[in-house]
């Protein structure tokens, strides 16, 4: 059971060595491996600690929890750590838990961990999303709501072979394993999905190595350190046979060549303002799968690139070629506190809701001063105007109270586009390679399926086929019945006397 | 996917135009393309998809036309040499709106076909009125096209050459005019296989958006992804319990199968909301890898099919059902005159779920694949499950039908991985389960001696209906007993209403996933969670809350300051994404000019938490900056270094 990946069977509670996530708020999740151990670790009497803003906690206080529990802060000494050590504290915004136990923690073995007053975080079971929103940057991040349309494009399904080239920092990787995860190959022989993928950085390429297999995904990801321009995408001489290819490489075209069916003619090549590939035509292998179309998509951020990549895939044959960009927003839900009843927030603007309301607080102005300037006049004008002012208080009653009551309640619920917006991720271009279709196949094809028998016409009809079509079912209705019915004479009558005829015998 | 368009399979074919038209491929049938003509259906049955295919002139003796598939290099010499013409003069390839004025040069190439005889156009800048320019009539246009000679290339030639004002055309003009002709009168069309993402473009691009919600092809990837859902696990059926023991089989006849079970049992199960006539159930489906049929599965349901249809003419007389019925009597025999279990033990030895050779084949499906079973047996997996949960008795999934699954017929073979991997049940089913007919139904029971005594129409209606009560029981209780990990919805209810009752069924951490096609909704959801009532459902508890477990409060029933529990979901967001499409083209490269409208779409994501017991006090002041913070932090490690 644990040799199954987290992102791909978390199961319902955290385990040792596995990877969970710490979620501190929208954007600002930490990517943790649960370690246990009851040994200090770092200077920690607790073992493994992560701090946060919120707090720290000790990995024991994470291990064996149901998947998203929230849990408390523990009362942690990261104080005195730090000065013994001399090595620098993470992040050390825990001044009150630090100065609750800072005098007495020693090197005492595991001792009873108390909660904090306050602070928490929730545990999350990995995901590639998580993952994407908290990984460490290598290079530019393919996005969710990028990776999920290619992926859904590109048709990464259970079972397939995918080949990503640029692995990055491994987002991609990440969802992709996902889309073609269909369980562990159990022989040599059994074909299941997997991740082809090619990285030409080599410390991007340890490192994404590493966490793969801290991941326990090695055995679904297959990460070749390799310059695909020119080495191709064999691995051990042995083709991926991929149905879906990913390219997120700087110049696409230089790739594409590889990621052919036949080797390319050098005409194909040289007109494109490429050079040939070595080796001769009958040693050609090609890493795509040879009796599936291969869906392929890159990612480039420029539309020059794009040009230069389609003009490519044109002259290699590559069909149905489209260039699309995705524009993603998050949307913000607030409450718009405006009126002059809000209750007074920062950022509430205390302005008039209404008209109505514009009215009532002129008329209460006007009245004011009114009555600052009347002192002198006689009564006659100060009863109207307490009359007035009665007025007034009685109408705003109605309306004064009732958003008073709770303030997340109160106000006007509105939506509105994010801050900051990714106006541009990269163009995405998709384009698809038909299998080969020899004349020898459709020769055997056309024996198998012989033509010139048709019985009947499907598809789009025109009025008059679609009219003789329902008259030929009437009929056809009409001849069934009387076959059922024993007395024959029933076809020469009409259809309504034979089909009640046929009912009463 | 098959390699091959399979006899009997959903295709969609492309026109040149771009729009899809879905058919299932009948083996001996002619298939018209309107007027574009039509050719056999057996031409393109047992050939591989996407391949663009032309249609030919009828040849002497043949009465049909036949097909010739166009090469890439033929379908892009157009905009290939285009391309070439002005890379080769030298000159930097211009952009359109200054071609009228950057054209000195008068003549251009470029953009004839070589085949249909050169058509020189010079270009000028003199005003076009295209409309009036065509001197073919409709009459002659009508009369080639009914000629139908060399796939309209002909006609499309023709109609260039008898244009007047082609040479007033600039090099971007005529192309455009080129494109516009070929598109209507080529006879060309490529054969797509109609999986999910065509599907779904054809149903919200060409068919009905309204009927599946406009719920574009991001959308779908999104909703899968957030939701994360995937590949949950080999297939584990009841078998793998029943060989445990005897006690199992008690259980089992009781429906309360689930519980002594170990609770890894239950990953990979997601529970859907679907009014979207069973999209979504099949973008889901399609990501667990149960959607399509596999080669192996077709073929035994193919020969099934054939050898029912066989049988039937020999027996006339008799109704389909009664046929059946006394085919499947050799296996239900030993069922009703033994032991139950025994029948179990002989099924586990022959090891059905998964057939191994060809005559164990034979056996099961002579007996209509089902009715191996002991009534009893749960036909469901237990991993990598859809649970949908529908508002009317009977669930909308007509979609399904493109990828061959009919729920409402029962008699249909196990064949299909939908029949193991989908269940479904209604609202009243979920939450008022008492009220349920069958649920609440005693199991029909009847001895072997009462049963040999009934006609064969009785009895099978005797085991359909203890069937069903196996089924119905399952699914009640074991969607009832939650941990599920995840929730995808594409519902047109109130999201508020359905959280209420879904998010408890949920397993700690479990997704969710959103769609709708307004923001409205989701916005009136995002706020049930919003930071204040947070906060406020911690510091302030409303009264009815006080005093009341963890367990209690996940059933809260909402009141109108807290409609939702707030404390059960974490990172409650929304958002919207929509592609755009490019023209790419050498010197001609730009967004496309139009696109679909309607309904934006909206998917709400968040995760299903488990709050700790008693009063959380939060810690420190929510900062809106992140450098802001990232200075604090900075502040706080010198602080403790020095």
């Amino acid at each position: 059971m644990s040799s199954i990946s987290p992102f791909l069977d978390s199961g319902l509670v955290t385990t040792p060595d596995t990877l969970a996530l710490v979620h501190l708020s929208r954007d600002n999740i930490q990517p943790v491996y649960l370690r246990e151990g009851s040994g200090s670790v770092d200077g920690y009497a607790e073992g493994a600690v992560i701090n946060t803003r919120f707090g720290s906690f000790p990995h024991s206080t994470l291990i064996n929890k149901p998947w998203g529990s929230q849990i408390r802060a523990s009362i942690v000494d990261t104080g005195s750590r730090g000065r013994k050590k001399k090595v620098e504290a993470e992040d050390n915004d825990t001044e009150g838990t630090g100065a609750g136990s800072g005098a007495g923690a020693g090197a005492g073995p595991a001792k009873d961990l108390k909660t904090a007053s306050s602070g928490f975080i929730h545990l999350l079971p990995p995901t590639p999303e998580l993952w994407t929103t908290s990984l460490p940057h290598r290079t530019q991040v393919v996005y969710t709501p990028d990776y999920s349309y290619i992926l859904h494009r590109i048709r990464a399904r259970p079972g397939m072979h995918i080949i990503e080239a640029g692995a990055g920092s491994g987002s991609f990787t990440h969802a992709s394993v996902r889309a073609v995860y269909n369980g562990h190959p159990r022989t040599t022989e059994d074909r299941r999905g997997k991740v082809w993928s090619f990285e030409f950085n080599e410390e991007r390429y340890h490192k994404m190595k590493q966490e793969i297999e801290g991941h326990r995904l090695d055995e679904l990801v297959q990460m070749t350190h390799r310059d695909v321009y020119n080495d191709g995408f064999l691995v051990d001489g042995q083709s991926p046979e991929a149905e879906c290819v990913f390219l997120d490489l700087p110049a696409p075209w230089r790739a594409l060549p590889h990621l052919a069916r036949r080797k390319p003619t050098p005409s194909q090549l040289a007109s494109g303002g490429l050079d040939c590939l070595g080796g001769s035509d009958s040693e050609w292998k090609s890493p795509l799968r040879a009796d599936r179309t291969v869906y392929l998509c890159t990612f480039s951020p420029c539309i020059e690139q794009v040009t230069k990549t389609v003009e490519i895939m044109r002259r290699l044959g590559w069909m149905d070629i489209e260039t699309v960009e995705v524009a993603h927003r998050r949307i913000n839900v607030v409450r718009e506190k405006i009126g002059l009843n809000m209750p007074t927030e920062r950022g509430v603007n205390q302005v008039p809701g209404s008209v109505a309301e514009a009215l009532r607080k002129l008329k209460e102005v006007e009245c004011r001063s009114k009555e600052f300037h009347s002192q002198d006049q006689d009564t006659d004008t100060d009863t109207k105007i307490n009359e007035d002012e009665e007025a007034l208080n009685e109408a705003g009653q109605g309306t004064e109270d009732a958003p008073m009551a709770k303030p997340w309640t109160a106000g006007r619920l509105v939506h509105r586009t994010e801050a900051e917006l990714k106006t541009h991720t990269s163009y995405l271009t998709f384009a698809i390679l038909p299998q080969e279709w020899s004349e020898e196949q459709e020769a055997a094809a056309f024996e198998k399926w012989p033509c010139g028998k048709e019985n009947k016409v499907i598809g789009s009809l025109d009025k008059e086929a679609r009219k003789q079509e329902k008259r030929e079912m009437l009929q056809g209705k009409k001849r069934k019945k009387p076959q059922n019915d024993a007395s024959a004479d029933a076809e020469d009558a009409g259809a309504g006397p034979a089909l009640k005829r046929s009912k009463a015998t | 996917m098959h390699s091959l368009v399979e006899p009997n399979a959903w295709v969609a074919l492309k026109m040149p135009a771009g729009n899809l038209r879905v058919l299932e491929i009948a083996p001996n049938t002619t298939i018209s393309l309107g007027k574009y003509g039509s050719f056999p259906s057996n031409l393109i049955i047992h050939r591989p998809y996407h391949l663009t295919y032309e249609l030919q002139d009828k040849q002497a003796p043949e009465t049909f036309n036949r097909l010739r598939i166009v090469p890439a290099s033929e379908l892009y010499s157009d905009i290939l040499s285009s391309g070439e013409v002005s890379s080769s003069t030298g000159e930097a390839t211009p952009v359109s709106e200054d071609a009228e004025n950057a054209v000195p040069t008068g003549i251009e190439y470029s953009l004839v076909d070589p085949d249909s005889g050169a058509v020189v156009a010079t270009t000028n800048r003199a005003e076009l009125d295209a409309s009036a320019r065509q001197t073919l009539t409709m009459e002659e246009i009508e009369e080639l096209k009914k000629d139908g000679t060399d796939s309209g290339k002909d006609l499309i030639a023709k109609l260039m050459l008898s244009h007047t004002a082609i040479e007033q055309k600039t090099q971007y003009s005529l192309a455009k005019y080129k494109l516009l002709k070929t598109k209507k009168y080529i006879r060309r069309f490529s054969v797509l296989p109609l999986d999910v993402a065509l599907l779904d473009h054809w149903l919200v691009e060409e068919k009905d958006p309204t009927r599946v919600m406009d719920m574009r092809e991001e959308m779908i990837g999104l909703l899968g992804c957030w939701a994360n859902v995937h590949f949950g696990g080999e297939e584990r059926c009841k078998t793998d319990v029943l060989t445990t023991g005897g006690q199992d089989e008690v259980e089992q006849e009781h429906g309360q199968d689930q519980e002594e079970q170990e609770p890894e049992q239950s990953t990979g199960r997601w529970l859907v909301v679907d009014d979207t006539g069973g999209l979504l159930v099949a973008a889901m489906a399609e990501r667990m890898g149960v959607l399509y049929q596999s080669e192996k599965d077709k073929a035994i349901e193919a020969q099934r099919k054939a050898r029912l249809s066989k049988q039937r003419p020999h027996e006339p007389g008799s109704q389909p059902t009664a046929a059946t019925d006394g085919q499947s009597d050799p296996a239900i025999k030993p069922a009703v005159g033994q032991v139950e279990s025994e029948i179990k033990v002989e099924i586990e030895d022959q090891d059905p779920t998964r057939p191994q050779s060809p005559e164990t084949n034979k056996k099961q499906y002579n007996g209509e694949g089902r009715q191996r079973w002991n009534d009893l047996h749960v036909p469901f997996s237990q991993t990598n499950t859809l649970t949908l949960i529908h508002a009317n008795s009977q669930p909308n999934l007509s979609t399904l039908r493109y990828y061959d699954f009919d729920i409402t017929n029962p008699s249909q073979g196990q064949t299909h991985p939908l029949a193991k991997h989908l269940m479904t049940l209604s609202w009243l089913q979920l939450l008022e389960p008492q009220l349920d007919s069958t649920y609440n139904s005693e199991l029909p029971t009847a001895t072997p001696d009462e049963l040999k005594t009934w006609k064969g129409t009785k009895r099978g209606t005797y085991h359909r209906k203890r069937r069903r009560w196996a089924k119905v029981r399952h699914t009640i209780d074991s969607t009832r007993q939650g941990e599920f990990s995840g929730l995808v919805v594409a519902s047109s209810m109130d999201p508020v209403s359905i959280m209420r009752h879904t998010v408890p069924l949920l397993a700690g951490g479990a997704p969710i996933a959103i769609y709708s096609p307004s923001v409205e909704p989701l916005t009136k959801l995002a706020d049930c969670y919003s930071v204040a009532r947070r906060a406020a459902w911690v510091a302030h508890p409303p009264e009815e809350a006080i005093g009341k477990s963890i367990e209690e409060l996940e059933q809260w029933a909402g009141t109108d300051e807290f409609p939702l529990n707030p404390s059960l979901v974490l990172g409650a967001s929304i958002q919207t994404s929509r592609v755009r499409k490019w023209q790419v083209l050498p010197g001609r490269t730009h967004p496309v000019m139009t696109s679909r409208g309607g309904a934006e779409g909206y998917v709400f994501t968040a995760w299903r938490v488990k709050p700790a017991e008693g009063k959380v006090e939060a810690r420190g002041k929510a900062r809106p900056k992140k450098r802001k913070a990232e200075e604090v932090d900075q502040v706080g490690q010198d602080g403790t270094g020095s």
